[in-house]
């Protein structure tokens, strides 16, 4: 193991609101290696997203922040704002889910690029524009340097997010932090662009923090993912500990309710009930008042996230009941 | 479940008279431009589309956008005008019905609308959204009201919750709400598009049980209109693959998710990611190179062949028909695919080569 590229701790995350504080983080801790892939899931408003765009320190002014975010030996909650402007689009890079909002629509593709470049890098235009076009090739834009010249609208949303991806690794990041990267686009083009980003992580060797919503583009993606659910950590560990052994109930019942493309007919087990407000969680473990497990000490005491084997980690009290064999997906 | 059992005893149901039959469908749309916006040319939404439904089943229709999937279900219930083709309704042609008889017609063929957010009426409360099509069709206020708040419970709500306004509920609700409404009058045929996708998997799943249950019970037909694969096969008895405004293939479920003959169609089930590490580690994926054409201009002959690994000449020259591969499967394609060949094998076999991931 190689000393952690970042490493988050105890994050939490609250915005201000009229009626009280929005917890949309609670205690996340995290580590990410040079070169690996984490997937973070979890539904709306588990804080997968808040949680990356914190580490981005891209959240509003008024956002109560504490715990501590480490990148590369740096303190990112504590440096400076010029700081950390040197280190978002140079270390740290971010795709979206929509480039179409990403990207400007009154430049051309390739002087995004280009001013990307030149924010970090003391480069001519000239230069940079080649690297541009370079990079357009790289991730599987078609005539590069005719589409360098084209404005986003000329894009498709395949292309568009290639050339958000071209953007993002400019600087050749150390942290490529991809939020629902694919989530816009069809699945033909949803398999072209995962392809780009993996060739992209090879090529560069960069970290990802892929965030998503879907199962699927984990299993096929990451080497180790982090369940996350009204706010909490709930699940992490390698990818087949988490899809084969896991050992908490909502990552279970997240697994179980996905529809099978093998087509077996019978009915698909639910979560009951909606996920809770961050507003007023419930006390204890949040996932209670939805748990076919859950049992009156959870309503007590929020469980602590519990080592399974030392890179897999649960909260739930009821971890010693969980039998790691036997989860729904496997064959 | 009832559905699934009498197309397994009866293939297909085909022992039926189907309950609709959509025979040649187009739907264009203008493309106009200029300052007196003058029609320039068109676009055809739904090209040539037949196909056959039968009573108690759900038909899948997948597809990515701008296959024409959507404007196929708002065409079948005349919410658009098709230009040309019929829609039989047992003998009677929707397409040609007159407008009060078509308000008839809809006492029969409901829909359900993707995003549960825009579809509701924000200012009315949920009792009069469900019982909106009741009081159009001239049901009293008081059988209106009973039935309302059965039809609530049967969605998972309660009664109460008829007096809240749409925006007090949430994402997964909203959708049982719509449910409730397509189903006050009674309808043989719901179509519904993209009911699910807009909803957390958790939640999604809650609403694909309820469709489930609530088909049984109202002996309905579906039309499932949807893009994600593998919901559409946990749904679906039959599933029309679309591409471009025409269907690619059709058959029950089995036929065409293991033995699918259309290159397209195994294109498209290999795009699909399976939430199962293993298997996405041991399978190869066909990655498809470009994007969908625009339906403004789409290719000549077989409009996939853009796109298909295994095109040759006469694909360009000519449109390719349904051809019937035994059952109910159908497929239009030159060159489908023999039962067990994949996609990756006749492309070897042709000595080309096609990006293939993972394996």
């Amino acid at each position: 193991m190689s000393e952690p590229l970042l490493k988050v701790d105890n994050l939490t995350v609250g915005f201000p609101s009229k009626a009280g504080v929005v917890q949309a983080v609670t205690e996340v801790s995290f580590e990410l290696s040079p070169g690996e892939v984490l997937a973070v899931v979890g539904e709306s408003g588990s804080g997968k997203s808040v949680t990356a765009l914190a580490v981005m320190r891209l959240h509003p002014k008024s956002t109560i922040i504490t715990g501590d975010v480490q990148f590369d030996g740096r303190d990112l909650l504590a440096i400076s704002e010029p700081e950390m402007r040197s280190i978002r689009g140079r270390d740290i890079s971010m795709i979206f889910q929509d480039p179409m909002t990403a990207l400007n629509p009154v430049f051309t593709v390739g002087s995004q690029i280009v001013e990307a470049i030149r924010i970090h890098r003391d480069v001519s235009k000239e230069e940079a524009w080649r690297r541009a076009v370079e990079l357009l090739e790289m991730v599987g834009v078609p005539e590069p340097k005719r589409r360098a010249s084209q404005y986003p609208h000329e894009y498709s949303g395949g292309m568009r997010q290639r050339a958000m991806i071209a953007m993002a690794i400019s600087n050749e990041p150390k942290l490529i932090i991809a939020d629902e990267p694919t989530t816009a686009l069809d699945v033909t083009v949803q398999a072209q662009v995962m392809e780009v980003l993996h060739d992209v992580q090879k090529a560069t060797g960069a970290a990802i923090m892929l965030i998503t919503h879907d199962l699927g583009l984990v299993a096929g993606a990451a080497d180790r993912v982090q369940v996350m659910y009204a706010s909490r950590l709930m699940e992490t560990g390698p990818i087949d500990e988490i899809f084969y052994e896991s050992r908490n109930p909502y990552t279970r019942a997240l697994i179980d309710s996905i529809p099978d493309l093998e087509g077996k007919k019978e009915t698909l087990s639910t979560i009951p009930g909606n996920p809770p407000s961050l507003l007023n969680p419930p006390s204890g473990c949040p996932f209670r008042p939805r748990c076919a497990m859950a049992v009156d000490h959870c309503a007590a005491e929020v469980p602590q996230l519990v080592s399974v084997s030392a890179v897999h980690a649960s909260r739930c009290h009821r971890i010693d009941d969980m039998i790691p064999a036997g989860t729904g997906v496997s064959s | 479940m009832t559905a699934l059992d009498e197309t397994l005893s009866s293939p297909s149901g085909r022992g039926k008279e189907p309950l609709l039959r959509v025979e040649n469908l187009v739907k264009e749309f203008p493309i106009r431009a200029g300052v007196f916006r003058k029609t320039v040319g068109h676009v055809q939404a739904v090209s040539d589309v037949s196909f056959e439904l039968y009573p108690d089943e759900t038909l899948g229709v997948v597809g990515e956008s701008g296959c024409g999937k959507t404007t196929l279900g708002r065409t079948l219930l005349r919410l658009e005008e098709p230009t040309a083709g019929k829609v039989l309704f047992g003998d009677e042609d929707v397409t040609v019905a007159s407008k009060p008889r078509l308000r008839e017609l809809r006492r029969d063929m409901q829909m359900v609308f993707q995003d549960p957010y825009a579809s509701l009426n924000p200012r009315i409360p949920v009792r009069d959204i469900i019982g909106e099509p009741m009081r159009i069709h001239g049901y009293s206020k008081s059988e209106t009201r009973e039935w309302v708040a059965d039809l609530l419970r049967r969605v998972g709500l309660l009664p109460e919750h008829g007096n809240r306004y749409p925006h007090e509920f949430s994402g997964g609700q909203r959708q049982r709400i719509g449910i409730a409404r397509s189903l006050a009058l009674r309808p043989k045929i719901i179509v519904l598009d993209e009911p699910v996708s807009a909803l957390d998997v958790s939640i999604q799943a809650q609403v694909l049980n309820l469709l489930d249950e609530i088909q049984a019970e109202f002996n309905l037909s579906f039309i499932f209109i949807a893009h994600d694969l593998s919901v559409v096969r946990h749904t679906s008895d039959r599933v029309a693959v679309m591409y471009l405004g025409r269907v690619a293939e059709i058959g029950n479920d089995d036929e065409l998710y293991e033995s699918p003959r259309h290159p397209y169609t195994q294109s498209l089930l290999s795009a699909v990611p399976v939430a199962d590490p293993r298997k996405e580690r041991s399978r190869k994926r066909i990655i498809l190179q470009g994007d969908v054409p625009s339906p403004a201009n789409p290719p000549s002959g077989c409009r996939f062949r853009t796109r298909c690994p295994i095109a040759q000449d006469k694909c360009a020259e000519e449109t390719p028909v349904a051809q019937d591969l035994g059952g109910t499967h159908q497929v239009a394609c030159h060159f489908p695919l023999a039962v067990g060949e994949t996609l990756l094998e006749r492309v070897e076999s042709m000595g080309r080569t096609v990006d293939v991931a993972g394996g």
